[in-house]
């Protein structure tokens, strides 16, 4: 198989990624919220903002696992310096990071956290994406197509 | 753009330096909500992982302030100095 086909291969199963992820956001319209009519302006701006970072999220679980874990990894490192553990320290006892952990959760639905196998998507994403498509699904309609008859 | 089709003015669109200032603005913001003076109330709670991405992006975002002023650059991790002329030669 020569470097062209595999990488039209590659290519190809991008762009089936990216179907596959529009569908399942059409069809749980719970992940991908619209704004409120009145939005406008820095509100309108920040919802945009929260809904490309969980997009990003969602639509990127290894990378963003990837990076997540690189970014705790660099984050322990330099608690370990004077400098980082009194950041850490101040960072620990601020309610201001309390208020932004409630804004990440919200916005990741925390897909990050948990095991996950290396350079793999983490097991709550997938876990997320299953409860919303089993409790607010891909139609029955859809899958009866797809399901041998017969089989349960 | 490829690596067989290159484009002489790729240099002038790269956002890399973008990137690089974004960053640390990300830091200075984690430093900024450290001295929220709004205090925690409750229990005192140990790191997780949350507050530790928050630390990664405060030393990445030091770390590039340190690129872009090398005079006064700090090595987290010894505490020393680095070498001048290696700073240099990144900044080439």
């Amino acid at each position: 198989m020569s470097p062209e086909v595999l990488i039209g291969m590659l290519a190809e199963l991008e762009r089936i990624r990216e179907l596959t992820l529009n569908l399942i956001e059409r069809e749980t319209p719970r992940l991908l919220p619209t704004p409120a009519d009145e939005a406008s302006g820095t509100e309108r701006t920040v919802f945009d903002l929260l809904l490309g970072a969980r997009r990003a999220v969602l639509g990127n679980p290894a990378a963003a696992r990837g990076l997540h874990d690189l970014l705790v990894a660099e984050g322990r490192r330099y608690a370990n310096t004077p400098d980082g553990a009194r950041l850490r320290d101040a960072l620990v006892a601020s309610e201001a990071v309390e208020n932004l952990r409630r804004v990440w959760e919200t916005v990741s639905l925390n897909v990050l956290d948990g095991p996950a196998a290396p350079n793999a998507a983490p097991d709550a994403w997938a876990e997320l994406l299953a409860d919303a498509v089993i409790g607010h699904g891909l139609g029955d309609s859809i899958l009866a197509r797809l399901r041998p008859e017969g089989f349960a | 753009m490829t690596l067989t089709d290159p484009r002489e003015a790729l240099a002038d669109q790269s956002s890399f330096i973008d990137y690089l200032v974004g960053l640390a603005g990300l830091a200075r913001v984690v430093h900024t909500l450290a001295a929220d003076s709004d205090r925690r109330s409750g229990p005192p709670r140990d790191p997780d992982d949350f507050v530790h991405v928050l630390l990664g992006f405060a030393s990445l975002g030091g770390a590039i302030e340190g690129l872009a002023n090398p005079a006064v650059a700090q090595v987290h991790s010894t505490g020393e100095a680095p070498p001048g002329s290696a700073v240099r030669r990144w900044l080439r």
